[in-house]
């Protein structure tokens, strides 16, 4: 998987995603659709598809645990997980590429790559996007541009967002002022558990506010400038925490003991243990457990993959011996 | 606030300008600012609404979508529009939200269907990275230097 791989700047940077609202004119927009032609809607996407390369799965075909899954892979929004009404999925065969149909937008076509990876996923998008439209009219405008359910989206329809790993930067207490400095320039950081930007896994998607009246160019340019900074102080923070070695080595060994042996691990846990062995890795304290093996747990500690992995459902009391017993395995 | 202009309609754009290092503070109308000449104003401008039902008169709630049948008063309650045409039915409203939410009333590249890396000439780019410049700093209430930005523009858009 996409979000397992090592790649630029993969120490703090784990994935890259840009999606694009696209409308299909002549249909209203998903919160004023009727059903029939929401299903309507579905079939002719399906119908100019390239099906060597793309699928589409209806929502109501998904199991429940399947559907949540795919949220903790950060591949579709809570608000679209349970929407077994009339939503849809459409993507390729490792989930590169992936379209929710019927979201707020008729389509909400993201492209994912590992580490920082802006062109490579833009390329991607667009030449997934711009083949369907040789098919598809899409709802425009010569002032507005594409034209979206909410006018915040309205213009490029592009939503640039990179998702980084800052323990360090939080740990210093340093968060608040980064998070300042980059809604001054209309880019928005949040943290990725809850809305509270302390972020449990001190994990943070950098993304543009808005796209309206920007090439899509300079938001790509815009993004990449802000992550690049906020890169450049994480490795700096964590410089900083080397200096006092005995410390940092001693809080990420007695983690890593902890993952090693323990018997009971909840979902809340695994997610602040894994982001401080995360750190451990990256900074080359801990040698024999490698990036993407963390990368991987991160995202299969969670409950819906563990089950989906396990092939079954648990208790919550079983869930976390399982989960213990998961983590154990794959970093002994 | 009065339009400084006509003194008869109410005011609802703000423009600065810089005269010998000055601050001044002009009130205008919308219809007066594109009479006296500002055809990119809203680049130009800080819009002084703070939220959306300011912009919204009594006969909002019978303001309907032709195409769809939405109601603008439903936009106001949950942000989303009912389909594409709503974008042209509630159009006059629209430009305002538009300016409210993004400081400008039109995308950047009208055609759409050439991609940046075709489409980007330096001297669009240059202007772009100008606008940009000068929504910051009329966002950190830096006027003067918006002033000095806003003519660099005039210049390049002559
Ligand atoms: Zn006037
Ligand atoms: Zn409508």
């Amino acid at each position: 998987m996409w979000w397992k791989q090592v790649s630029n700047d993969s120490d703090v940077v784990v994935s890259t995603r840009i999606r694009y609202a696209r409308n299909l004119s002549g249909y209203n927009f998903p919160n004023h659709i009727t059903k029939s032609d929401s299903l309507k809607l579905i079939d002719s996407i399906n119908m100019v598809l390239d099906k060597k390369e793309y699928k589409l799965f209806k929502m109501a075909d998904i199991d429940e645990i399947t559907r949540h899954s795919l949220i903790e892979q950060h591949i579709i929004s809570k608000e679209f997980a349970d929407n077994v009404e009339t939503g849809a999925i459409v993507s390729n065969n490792d989930n590169t590429l992936v379209a929710m149909v019927n979201e707020e937008d008729h389509l909400r076509i993201q492209a994912f790559e590992s580490g920082l990876n802006i062109e490579n996923c833009y390329n991607k998008l667009s030449s997934f996007t711009n083949k369907l439209e040789e098919k598809l009219s899409f709802a425009s405008n010569d002032d507005y541009g594409y034209l979206t359910a909410c006018p915040t989206n309205v213009g490029s329809g592009m939503r640039v967002s990179v998702m980084v790993h800052l323990p360090a930067l939080a740990r210093l207490g340093y968060l608040t002022k980064i998070l300042e400095e980059a809604s001054s320039m209309g880019v928005a950081v949040r943290g990725l558990y809850g809305e509270n930007t302390t972020g449990d896994g001190n994990m943070f998607q950098i993304s543009n506010q808005k796209n309206f009246g920007e090439s899509e160019e300079s938001t790509m340019i815009k993004i990449k400038d802000v992550v690049y900074s906020i890169v450049i102080q994480e490795r700096k923070a964590r410089n900083i925490l080397l200096e006092n070695s005995i410390q940092i080595e001693d809080e990420i060994y007695r983690t890593y003991g902890v993952l090693k042996n323990a018997r009971l691990v909840s979902n809340e846990e695994s997610i602040k243990l894994l982001s401080k062995l995360r750190l451990g890795v990256a900074m080359g304290i801990i040698k024999n457990v490698s990036l993407d093996k963390v990368q991987g747990l991160i995202i299969n500690s969670n409950t819906n993959m563990l089950k989906t992995i396990l092939k079954q459902d648990m208790s919550e009391y079983e869930e976390n011996i399982k989960r213990a017993e998961y983590i154990r395995r794959e970093i002994d | 606030m009065k339009c400084q202009s006509c003194g008869k309609k109410e005011a609802n754009v703000r423009y600065y300008e810089s005269i010998n290092g000055k601050k001044k503070e002009i009130l205008l109308c919308s219809e007066c600012a594109k009479n006296l000449g500002f055809t990119d104003f809203s680049s130009m401008f800080s819009p002084i609404f703070v939220n959306i039902p300011e912009y919204i008169d009594n006969k909002s709630e019978y303001l309907k979508c032709i195409k769809c049948g939405y109601l603008f008063d439903e936009y106001t309650k949950t942000g989303l529009f009912g389909c594409p045409e709503c974008y042209t039915s509630f159009r006059d409203r629209l430009d305002k939200i538009l300016i409210k939410l993004h400081g400008k009333n039109k995308h950047v590249n009208a055609s759409l269907k050439s991609k940046p890396s075709t489409k980007s000439t330096s001297n669009i780019s240059e202007l772009d990275k100008l606008k940009e410049e000068l929504q910051n700093y009329i966002k950190n209430e830096e006027y003067e230097k918006a002033a000095v930005i806003r003519d660099k523009i005039r210049k390049l858009e002559k």
